[in-house]
């Protein structure tokens, strides 16, 4: 379990409150979308996380012992980090030694080294760009090679910044399709996003950040039904609004469900 | 009052000033400039807002006075080196602190006769400095993420802060090509310039000119006849 107990935060002595009094825990094997509007400090929640930024107050807590002083290369034992921008990271030769990057850093050499990086590069879909040169490959490519590298350093939560934004409808889907297989193979995945699709129709949790502090912790399902993610600047995705419009107002997670519940009410096969 | 004087003005103050720093010779001489150098930024209302690069600039010359000693130096001529740094250099805290990069653009064109081209090209490797020290950190943070650990002696830091610079450069590299597409397609380098605001020199102006001459005139006179 990685929590943040009673966390506050602000940048310098006297700068801006941002996150005020957060209690939030991150289970195994959750998929857990952190949303709010721009600016409302859901990035830094997860640079909370990972050791980047150090709470003002409050604690960083992992399987119960307080990691807060810990750097994030420290927490990068069990904590991964995907970047908007996955070019920041990227400076090895081939995509094949840009994922081994890491777990060299951890110690692992040989064989060992050759073994994890390629199962790495095989889950995220990556290994046949595997004697490429990362920065030429697509962004959507980029970013899959950018999870590829937290997964070879056998991670236990993986955070992702926005990878979504920007891409087509294809790319989308593998993203959504990896951090779901990431999910089931038992692995957190925290996703910062204002892609209500994604959030509907794929996370197990969604947390809302507003007004420096949680505004909903719960299943999307409970977030769409209360009626209030206008209110926090986020858009009901068409599926589960179209779901409302039927007799029952049954939740809709995404288009392939709306259309079998639509059969449904109308008796069609 | 400082702040409000056109960047001529203010250039050739902080050119002044590097000029009586090299004229000057004497530690007291240059001690007595260096606080009225001070003074001057204070009066700008830079001392404190840029207190940081003010201390670099003085650690940076005990460094420098440092060497010097090291190297052989007498005591007195470590700390002339020392005390010449930062009086040829605390003034560009002040120009560049109450300066809009693109009012100095206007002056040097306009007023020192510089191909804007020249002019643009200063202006923007001043304004990538802090872009760098961002992209710095953020890729610093994008390698402490996977592990990537700045401990060790001096020799593992420098190879370890490899992994750092290769993709700080790969991605400069980029963003120049972007800024370079970004200039041409929005006409750089044809036909005459133009300047919205006017950095034609004031009044309190043209006194700072009749001062800047004068104290150079005295700093010369007292180096020759007073050995200053």
């Amino acid at each position: 379990m990685l929590t943040l107990k009673d966390v506050s935060f602000h940048y310098g002595k006297e700068g801006p409150e941002i996150l005020r009094h957060i209690d939030l825990s991150f289970g195994r094997g959750e998929f857990v979308a952190v949303t709010g509007r721009n600016g409302s400090g859901k990035t830094t929640i997860t640079r909370l996380l990972t050791g980047l930024e150090k709470p003002s107050s409050g604690a960083v807590l992992y399987g119960g012992q307080d990691v807060t002083a810990e750097d994030a290369a420290a927490r990068s034992r069990f904590i991964g980090y995907v970047f908007q921008q996955p070019d920041r990271q990227m400076f090895m030769p081939t995509v094949r030694e840009e994922v081994g990057f890491g777990p060299y850093q951890q110690g692992l050499r040989g064989a060992e080294l050759r073994e994890t990086v390629d199962e790495a590069m095989k889950q995220a879909d990556v290994y046949r760009f595997a004697d490429e040169y990362p920065r030429t490959l697509s962004r959507g490519d980029q970013q899959r090679i950018a999870i590829a590298s937290a997964l070879a350093m056998h991670t236990e939560y993986i955070v992702l910044d926005e990878p979504t934004s920007g891409q087509d409808g294809r790319e989308k889907k593998r993203l959504s399709a990896l951090m779901t297989k990431m999910k089931d193979a038992g692995i957190t995945v925290i996703l910062v996003t204002h892609d209500m699709d994604i959030v509907a129709g794929e996370c197990t949790r969604a947390v809302v950040i507003a007004d420096h502090s949680v505004a909903f912790d719960g299943p999307p399902e409970e977030l769409f039904a209360s009626g209030r993610p206008e209110a926090w600047g986020l858009a009901c995705p068409a599926s589960v609004r179209l779901g409302h419009a039927l007799p029952g107002r049954p939740y809709c997670k995404d288009m392939a469900a709306f259309c079998e519940m639509y059969r449904k009410v109308r008796g069609m096969k | 009052m400082m702040t409000k004087l056109v960047p001529i003005t203010k250039i050739l103050l902080t050119g002044g000033t590097a000029v009586w720093a090299l004229v000057l010779h004497r530690p007291e001489a240059l001690a007595v400039l260096m606080g009225a150098e001070l003074l001057l930024l204070l009066a700008a209302g830079q001392l404190f807002k840029n207190g940081k690069a003010v201390v670099m600039l003085g650690i940076f010359a005990f460094f420098l006075g440092l060497i010097e000693y090291v190297g052989g130096g007498a005591a007195e001529e470590c700390v002339v080196a020392a005390l010449r740094m930062m009086d040829m250099t605390l003034l560009f805290i002040y120009l560049l602190g109450t300066t809009r990069l693109q009012d100095l653009t206007a002056s040097m064109v306009q007023q020192m006769k510089i191909p804007y081209e020249y002019a643009f090209m200063f202006t923007a490797g001043l304004r990538f400095i802090p872009d760098f020290i961002e992209e710095n950190r953020a890729v610093a943070e994008a390698q402490a993420c996977r592990g990537l650990a700045m401990e060790g002696n001096f020799f593992k830091k420098i190879h370890r802060y490899m992994s750092i610079v290769r993709p700080l450069m790969l991605r400069s590299l980029g963003r120049s090509e972007t800024m370079a597409l970004s200039l041409e397609l929005r006409g750089f380098g044809g036909g005459r310039r133009t300047f919205m605001d006017s950095v034609a020199p004031k009044g309190m102006d043209y006194l700072f000119f009749a001062v800047i001459v004068l104290v150079t005139a005295a700093v010369v006179y007292g180096r020759l006849a007073l050995g200053l």
